[in-house]
């Protein structure tokens, strides 16, 4: 429970983070730190105009997305303290909560007949089809070394000791930014400020969501956000007390918000094309990463 | 002895290398010619006898060796020969006796080695004044060759490293660190089987590009392409040898464990690929020297093959290997002087040789029939030994297909080689051809007759060496 | 400590795969050599001292200062493209390299030796075929010539996993290093780029059947 209320406040204030320190690094003094938040309220308050050629699925994805979005932030635990929904095997049901949210985007983007909007489609359903593996491996690996399956053991019983366990943290921590990354298509892979529908991924697929549906897809974002940085915060945390572990989940959240939003202000995106491959090296890396598992556990020396 | 013929022989090509005087030339080389002689001779006295811990001069060495000093004396004429028909530069002049040499002194090592890593860094050597070699045309295509052969063998002696390495890594299983051959051997059945399987494959696969077998064979070609003839000849004749050393000798330790036959299957496998690729190259290839280089692998296929097949096969291997550089050399020699007749290498612009040059025409003719294992070449008998052994052994089917690649490389290879002799030349001036005298045929002839009398009528003395060299093999 | 090295190495094979530029490959061969001179340090501290020092200069001083070095001057001295230019798309080569480690990493289940540690073996082995793979899908000369840099550190690492008991060992594949890079980027360095204006694999094309 604990872990829900405090990712929905960070997702209150993060993308309000980048957006400082994008404006800091390139010296102005930027908006207040919740003016995203306030732009959502905003469109909160609109009503929304559909197409006359979309179906009742476009009406329903934005609220079929933000729901499975939310019921993933139930399933992450903080530490030792479990999140509402706690199974074993319960990182397989977050991704594919994340998946049939994406899904049924995909499907509106599709229902409105613009080929722009196909075509970013498209491209989302590729790039995620590419880190999904990747966050496989990666959970799997961590399953194996310590022998539980849902993430609330997992986090629970991952201890770092040994040169190659600090290796495998900073590995992982690596590819869980960089699938947070994919999945909000932010910098490296796609620029949510482009202004040419060609080069864009996220922002062709909403372009004729509105008012209250827009309202919630941004939030969403702001959502996923808040929830791989709670699941790299887990990374860090093991069985501390919780006046530990509070401080140190907003602190990695900050360090989380702060460092997309350097990356974002000091690199240049990939090219398209080379995408996939980018993509692609996460799962090469998390391949290791379980290579480093198995030679923690001895099973392979 | 082997100090004195390392240290001599070496110093020897750096004086080359330096010296720009033609007459000094002359001394040097026939000093280093005296020296090989003399070494030859003193190893063959002193057989088995280890020297500087490295070097033990068993039958196999000597065997070669004296092949070895057989085929450089004349290599070292038709040099003369060959610099002396170009307006050469002397600095170029000087890196080519040197060179060469220098690659006769490590081939000579190399068969005397008693230690695989020995072996290995003379193999390095080998390709290192090999390209200078290749290169000594200094073109856009000799260089094309240099670098293709560089950077082939330059692999393929990473992969015989490695293979060391996998060696060493069966070998502390045994607890030995020594990984000399006699030592290899003493432990074969100890060695651990995954690590030699691994170490088999990778020193097989590397020591193919000196051999001229499949994986690795085609920087050779390049490189007997494009070399001056005489080097052609050393490196189709010696430089193979070395490579069949190097193979057979790891052979003999692998043949001694539970790996033989898988082993052997591997050796079968790139030997049938090399007859076959030969075939095929045989059948279009439009260049003398190439066709040459071709058959030099059809033959490295059949040697490999004897070895397969065991028994009667090991000797036929042995012999084989001996009588086809005394043919290939002489082929190569021979074609220098096709070379200065019509200025080309090309199957299209040669023909009616009987004209020009009686004596060099009757040496390619003889060659030919040679070669191809016609009587009374010792080929013929050789071949008969592996084919007999082959049956013997039960590869019956591989019997079959290798009589059938063999008969259609007879009749390649007599295509062109009945075009070179008979059919007229189109466009060709007659004016101005060079007249070549009969005597520069000569050793080509001793070569050739050489065959015929080791095969036909081979001395005790000599077969004892071959018993000798295989008496390690399982029979 | 040497197995964290020994993955960061396997990830610069990665990166490899995908890399674009002619002078990431140098950069990566640099890390390499750094990485290597890190592993050498720890594993083969036991052996005597000259030797060790021999070792270390090795890896520090030619793979990580030397050969990058002479790269780039080459790469200048012959106005060599900054493109990699491989036949196949990065992607593709990422996928292969990765599935060279994966089958190497099942291969290794077969050795039952308690002396050798497999993670050298893995390593070394991808390494192996990594190199041999840039060789055979890259254009230019010169990417030859780095793949086969990449094979000579798989080997160096090979040899490490026995330099504990066979210190020849290491040092001869430290001469093979030596003198193979010395040769081959000596032919380079002064004959390719007087012959050939540009050195590109198609100008070596003429030599077949």
């Amino acid at each position: 429970m604990i872990s829900f209320i405090l990712i929905i406040l960070t997702s209150l204030f993060f993308s309000g983070i980048i957006i400082r320190t994008k404006s800091r690094t390139s010296g102005r003094k930027g908006p207040g730190l919740f003016q995203p938040v306030k732009d959502i309220i905003r469109l909160f308050k609109k009503g929304a105009v559909y197409s006359k050629t979309t179906s009742f699925i476009f009406q329903a994805a934005p609220s079929i997305y933000y729901a499975s979005i939310l019921m993933a932030i139930m399933v992450i635990p903080l530490g030792e303290y479990r999140g509402i929904i706690s199974f074993e095997g319960d990182f397989v049901f977050f991704a594919y909560l994340l998946g049939v949210g994406k899904f049924f985007m995909i499907l509106a983007a599709l229902d409105t007949g613009s080929s722009f909007e196909g075509m970013g489609a498209s491209r989302e359903a590729l790039f995620s089809m590419f880190a999904e593996p990747a966050f496989f491996i990666l959970m799997g690996s961590f399953a194996l070394l310590t022998g539980h399956t849902s993430f609330q053991e997992i986090f629970a019983s991952l201890h770092f000791g040994s040169y190659i366990s600090y290796i495998l943290g900073v590995l992982a921590t690596l590819v869980l930014a960089m699938i947070a990354m994919v999945e909000n298509s932010r910098m490296p892979f796609d620029d949510p400020k482009t202004h040419l529908e060609l080069t864009m991924v996220h922002e062709v697929m909403i372009l004729d969501n509105s008012g209250f549906d827009l309202g919630l897809i941004l939030h969403a974002t702001n959502l996923k956000f808040g929830m791989y940085g709670a699941l790299i915060a887990n990374l860090f945390m093991g069985s501390f007390p919780l006046y530990l572990t509070i401080p140190i989940f907003l602190g990695i959240q900050l360090l989380f918000a702060v460092s997309i939003g350097l990356l974002e202000s000091f690199t240049a995106r990939f090219r398209m094309n080379h995408n996939a491959q980018y993509i692609l090296a996460l799962s090469s890396v998390s391949l290791l990463i379980f290579l480093g598992v198995l030679l923690m556990l001895g099973q392979f020396s | 002895m082997t100090g004195i013929y390392l240290a001599g022989a070496f110093g020897i090509s750096g004086f080359l290398f330096f010296n720009r005087s033609r007459v000094i030339n002359y001394l040097l080389v026939s000093a280093f010619l005296v020296l090989q002689l003399g070494f030859t001779i003193y190893e063959y006295l002193h057989i088995n006898k280890p020297e500087l811990t490295y070097f033990t001069p068993d039958a196999l060495g000597i065997l070669l060796l004296v092949t070895l000093t057989i085929i450089s004396i004349p290599a070292m004429y038709h040099s003369y020969m060959y610099l002396g028909s170009k307006q050469d530069n002397p600095g170029h002049t000087a890196i080519y006796f040197a060179a060469m040499v220098a690659l006769l002194t490590s081939v000579s090592a190399a068969y005397l080695s008693n230690h695989i890593a020995v072996t290995w860094i003379f193999v390095e050597l080998t390709t290192l004044s090999a390209s200078a070699l290749i290169y000594h045309r200094r073109n856009n295509r000799s260089l094309e060759g240099t670098w293709k052969y560089v950077f082939v063998c330059a692999i393929s002696i990473t992969l015989v490293f490695i293979g060391i390495l996998f060696l060493s890594f069966s070998l502390s299983q045994a607890g030995a660190d020594d990984l000399s051959f006699s030592n290899l051997l003493r432990k074969a059945p100890e060695l651990n089987q995954f690590w030699l399987r691994l170490a088999f494959i990778f020193i097989f696969t590397g020591f193919t590009a000196k051999l001229g077998l499949v994986p690795m064979y085609t920087a050779g070609i390049d490189a007997k392409d494009k070399a001056p003839s005489p080097a052609g000849a050393l490196m189709s004749s010696v430089l193979m040898n070395v490579g069949f050393v190097g193979i057979f000798r790891f052979y003999t330790v692998v043949s001694h464990t539970t790996v033989h036959s898988w082993a052997n299957h591997i050796i079968l496998i790139a030997a049938l690929l090399s007859i076959f690729v030969a075939t095929v190259y045989m059948t279009k290839v439009k260049n003398i020297k190439r066709m040459f280089a071709y058959s030099s692998i059809e033959h490295a296929g059949l040697v490999m093959l004897g070895l397969v097949a065991g028994g009667v096969g090991y000797f036929a291997a042995v012999l084989h290997i001996i009588l086809h550089a005394f043919i290939k050399a002489s082929l190569f020699f021979q074609q220098g002087q096709i070379y200065r007749v019509y200025q080309s290498k090309s199957m299209y612009d040669v023909g009616n040789y009987f004209k020009y040059n009686l004596t060099g025409s009757m040496v390619m003719l003889l060659g030919f029939f040679f070669a191809t294992a016609m009587p009374p070449s010792g080929l013929f008998i050789t071949e008969f030994m592996m084919f007999r052994s082959l049956f013997e052994a039960g590869y019956l089917w591989v019997l079959v297909v290798v009589m059938l690649l063999l008969t259609v490389i007879i009749w390649a290879f007599g295509k062109n080689i009945f075009k070179l002799l008979f059919s007229a030349p189109v466009a060709f001036k007659e004016e101005g051809v060079e007249k070549i005298k009969p005597v520069e045929s000569l050793s080509q002839f001793i070569l050739l007759g050489l065959v015929v009398y080791l095969g036909l009528n081979p001395p005790q003395e000599f077969l004892h060496l071959i018993r000798e060299a295989i008496k390690n093999l399982p029979q | 400590m040497t197995n964290v090295l020994l993955i960061i190495f396997t990830i610069s094979l990665l990166y490899l795969g995908i890399a674009h530029r002619l002078l990431t490959y140098i950069k990566i061969l640099t890390i390499q050599g750094v990485l290597l001179f890190g592993i050498a340090f720890i594993e083969l501290i036991e052996i005597n001292a000259v030797n060790l020092t021999f070792v270390l200069l090795e890896t520090i001083v030619i793979k990580a200062i030397a050969i990058p070095l002479f790269l780039n001057y080459v790469m200048k001295r012959n106005r060599i493209t900054r493109d990699a230019e491989p036949f196949l798309p990065n992607f593709v080569s990422l996928i292969l390299i990765t599935l060279i480690v994966i089958t190497t990493f099942i291969l290794s289940n077969a050795i039952n030796d308690a002396r050798i540690s497999k993670i050298y073996f893995v390593v070394a082995i991808s390494t192996l075929f990594t190199g041999l793979y840039i060789i055979v899908t890259r254009h230019k000369l010169i990417t030859h010539v780095m793949g086969y840099l990449v094979i000579e550190n798989g080997v160096f690492i090979l040899s490490l996993a026995v330099g504990n008991e066979m210190p020849v060992l290491v040092n001869l594949g430290i001469l093979l290093d030596i003198f193979a890079s010395v040769f081959l980027l000596g032919i380079f360095v002064n004959r390719i780029g007087d012959v050939l204006k540009d050195a590109d694999v198609d100008q070596l094309k003429s030599l077949k059947d």
